[in-house]
């Protein structure tokens, strides 16, 4: 098992990889779905996993991570634990502007098991960004491709004057403080 | 013993039985051996698939102590899947309770543990659904339960459920003292956001607060908006009471005795003849789309009407919303026109709904940018202007958020928004201007200088985004236009709107809008900095002439800022020394021997009206106009008075901006020209 780390491998040519972490495989399935189905100008690969550490038999074929992103429904405390737990198997410098977190299941206020306070303070904990998202709606389902995809444009260098700590810290929050 | 049929849960009926009662009080707690167990144990499934059971043996009671005692020793989380032992107990606990309910004793146990934390949700409310007395609840365990409530372990829906419960079994609480004490704890946790707004109790409370304050001690949320609207001189208070219109009637010789729907109104003639008996809807949504009720509304300074459309609206935006409850996604159409109408209501009334305001505030942070999207971000508009401090996490902060991790036409309706954000605050301060009293107006206590810190906050605010959403975008032409549109209103601040409040284009903004490829983008510069001239000079003059009543002035730093500026643009356009002599500290100034490594040819001339990139299509054209047979384009022929024919041809070609510009700012005497500078006063 191996720490997951942003610089240990060289970046290839015009193409950036996001891995999306989360317990529910058919949410995954639906956003990566989606997040290929856009127009993009770079080569993608998505990775998906239920939880971090990542086997470490399959490290040296893995390209470099660009952007992690954590998958969290409202739902289940078991997805909030799961990503809970994953967080520390990741190397430190992950967290300056390459991790986000996506909570889904906001659109069922009356049924959620977790607190927006837990999830916001996840966010502020680990100084990424929290995005909310109903990945059941087609349309939003889009929405937020295009949001990830901006980000991973970033993330992976792509947009030249903007690194992903300078995004990161634009999206900061004050609620919390 | 009472039974009775429970509509709050509908799940159980009530049965309690003396006997099973005399049972649980005297039945030995034994314990036998193994095997005598494991017999009771399928006789205990044998009388769970008989419906309505009244055995009450000894080996339930055995079974019903085993899952108590389990339920009173958890201290550690335990999930209920994959856990036999956890839900043979809630079973069983679930069974003896339906049959004959649960003694105090075991009420408290449960309570306590569903209300912990220790286990999972759906567990807890599997708890708390099956808490049906078989005598009576004691207050102790109720007391014990409301302190679990403030320790605050417990999730949002676990809580409410309780309550629910609470209400329901209120009867058959022994004692209640103790529980009248706590009263203000519940109605505290009515305003909680984590129990759901409930707003129809809270708008029901508030009501009877109006009617009767000295029953309702509480203090419930007044976050009303004083209308400042205009008062109808000596109108009679019978249009305000239609029952007391209707008694009128009674003895009104002359009129019908009913009373006429406002629904029917037409024309001017059927109100002037019906204006004493006048029914208005019951439904207090419908003023939204009648006109003539909405000025009802602004007249008549009736709380409870203003209470009324509060509570009602922000209970109908929070319950249509389409991104916080899924189910709603098939109505998203009825919603933004729902949505709509509030906007054009907004409009016609010219100020914001506070309830709207609220909702905004609390789902923006939630929002996927997506659902609805023209009309949310058409509401924002219409936020009511407060301090930027109060704005800032909840409104801003989202938005950029936002805003930056979107596609480019979300970034241009973005800008635009706040186009309109900052043109109504300005217009609504140019209406504060002319009221003496500015608490009125605004439902903070603020004074004009702070309303005023709190435009310019937000335009640095939007110049912040601009210049970052300039550099994501690689300064998109489409959205330069955009953000050059906004500064073309803000120069204007002080001669359109009378206001004092300057304040200028960060450099983010203004650097590449000046060395920008396109002429669209310099030419909207170069206006804009023709406004912004005007407006400090007339500002000087009026400061002379001791014109303004404010006796507010520009600082220094704006003229300073606004010097550097002028420096680089002249620098740029005419003088070609711009990369030499520019002093603006995050400006273009390049040191000479950087300089000299860009091997421009004849540097201190190559940049100006005829090389600027933007400009240079122009200069070819006319080139080719003037000198048709000569195929080198030689620009250094452009001089002398083939210069002025230049500019003329420029002028022609649409560029007015550029031609204010450099009629103002350039003071072409004789060949050296020399920039009009403006000193602060």
């Amino acid at each position: 098992m191996s720490l997951v780390k942003p610089f240990d491998k060289l970046p290839t040519l015009n193409s950036a990889a996001i891995l999306l972490v989360g317990t529910d495989e058919s949410q995954q399935q639906q956003l990566a779905e989606a997040i290929l189905k856009e127009k993009k100008i770079f080569k993608i690969n998505i990775h998906v996993a239920t939880s971090l550490p990542l086997p470490a038999e399959r490290d040296h074929i893995r390209p470099r991570i660009d952007l992690i992103v954590f998958m969290i429904n409202m739902q289940s405390k078991h997805s909030l634990r799961n990503v809970e737990a994953s967080l520390s198997h990741m190397d430190a410098n992950f967290f300056l502007g390459k991790v986000c977190f996506l909570i889904t299941g906001v659109g069922r206020m009356n049924h959620c098991s977790v607190e927006m306070n837990a999830v916001r303070k996840l966010g502020n904990l680990y100084c990424s960004p929290v995005l909310f998202c109903e990945l059941e709606s087609e349309g939003i389902r889009v929405a937020t491709a295009q949001r990830l995809l901006r980000m991973l444009q970033i993330c992976a260098g792509h947009v030249p004057g903007v690194s992903a700590l300078f995004f990161s810290s634009l999206m900061k929050s004050s609620i919390d403080e | 013993m009472q039974q009775r049929e429970n509509a709050k849960n509908p799940k159980q009926a009530l049965q309690v039985r003396q006997s099973s009662l005399s049972a649980w009080q005297i039945g030995a707690r034994t314990a036998g051996p193994k095997t005598v167990h494991l017999k009771s144990a399928q006789k205990h499934e044998k009388e769970k698939q008989q419906s309505a059971s009244e055995q009450a043996g000894s080996s339930t009671q055995n079974h019903l102590e085993q899952a108590l005692t389990y339920f009173e020793r958890v201290k550690d989380y335990i999930p209920l899947r994959k856990n036999e032992v956890l839900q043979k107990h809630l079973a069983t606990v679930e069974s003896i309770a339906l049959q004959r309910g649960l003694s105090p004793e075991g009420l408290n146990v449960l309570l306590n543990v569903a209300l912990s934390g220790h286990l999972a949700d759906t567990v807890n409310s599997r708890i708390l659904k099956c808490l049906i007395p078989a005598s009576v609840i004691a207050e102790s365990s109720v007391v014990s339960a409301v302190s679990w409530l403030c320790v605050g372990k417990c999730s949002g829906s676990t809580q409410l459920l309780f309550l629910r419960w609470l209400i329901a079994m209120f009867d058959f609480i022994d004692h209640k003292e103790k529980l009248h004490a706590l009263y203000g704890f519940f109605f505290c946790s009515l305003q909680d956001e984590k129990l759901g707004m409930q707003p129809h109790l809270q708008a029901l409370l508030s009501l009877y607060k109006l009617f009767c304050p000295e029953l309702v001690s509480i203090t419930l949320p007044a976050k009303m908006k004083v209308r400042n609207g205009l008062i109808l001189p000596a109108c009679s208070t019978d249009t305000n009471n239609p029952a007391r219109s209707k008694e009128i009637n009674h003895v009104d010789i002359l009129s019908h005795s009913e009373s006429f729907p406002v629904e029917q109104l037409h024309t001017f003639s059927q109100l002037l003849q019906n204006i004493h008996r006048l029914e208005f809807p019951s439904q207090m949504g419908s003023v939204l789309r009648n006109s003539l009720l909405l000025h009802y509304i602004n007249c008549v300074k009736d709380e409870s009407i203003y209470l009324r459309l509060y509570y009602w609206m922000g209970q109908t935006l929070q319950e249509e919303c389409t991104w916080y409850k899924l189910d709603n996604q098939q109505y998203e159409e009825e919603f933004k026109d729902f949505l709509d109408i509030v906007y054009k209501t907004e409009c016609f009334l010219q100020e914001g709904f506070s309830s709207c305001e609220e909702f905004l505030y609390k789902s923006l942070p939630l929002w996927d940018g997506f659902c609805c999207r023209s009309q949310i971000l058409r509401l924002v508009s219409w936020i009511p202007l407060s301090s930027f401090s109060e704005m800032k996490p909840h409104l801003c902060e989202p938005l950029a958020q936002l805003f930056f991790t979107s596609s480019l036409y979300f970034k241009v309706i973005q800008v635009l928004l706040s186009f309109c954000l900052t043109l109504l605050c300005i217009l609504k301060l140019m209406s504060c201007v002319n009221v003496v009293c500015f608490s009125d107006c605004c439902s903070r206590n603020t004074t004009l200088s702070g309303l005023l810190n709190s435009v310019a906050e937000l335009i640095h605010f939007v110049g912040w985004i601009s210049t970052v959403a300039l550099r994501l975008e690689n300064n998109a032409t489409f959205l330069m236009y955009f953000i050059l549109d906004f500064y073309e209103t803000v120069c204007d601040v002080y001669l359109k709107y009378n206001l004092p409040l300057l304040v200028m284009p960060p450099p983010g903004v203004f650097y590449p809008a000046l060395l920008s490829m396109d002429s669209v983008s310099l030419n909207q510069l170069c206006y804009i900095m023709y406004r912004y001239r005007t407006n400090l000079v007339a500002a000087k003059e009026n400061e002379l002439i001791k014109k303004t009543i404010l006796q507010f002035k520009f600082s220094s730093q704006t003229y300073q800022e606004y010097n550097q500026y002028i420096m680089a643009m002249v620098g740029c356009l005419w003088t070609s020394s711009a990369f030499q002599k520019d002093i603006h500290p995050q400006g273009i100034r390049l040191d000479p021997e950087v300089l000299k490594k860009t091997r421009v040819q004849e540097v201190r001339s190559s940049f100006n009206i005829v090389h600027h990139p933007a400009l240079m299509g122009y200069a070819i054209l006319f080139l080719q106009q003037a000198w048709p047979e000569d195929k080198t384009l030689n620009f250094n022929l452009i001089k002398g008075r083939r210069w002025n024919w230049y500019l003329e041809y420029l002028y022609m070609q649409g560029l007015q901006g550029l031609k204010l510009f450099i009629e103002s700012s350039i003071n072409r005497v004789s060949q050296p020209c020399y920039i009009l500078i403006l000193t602060s006063p």
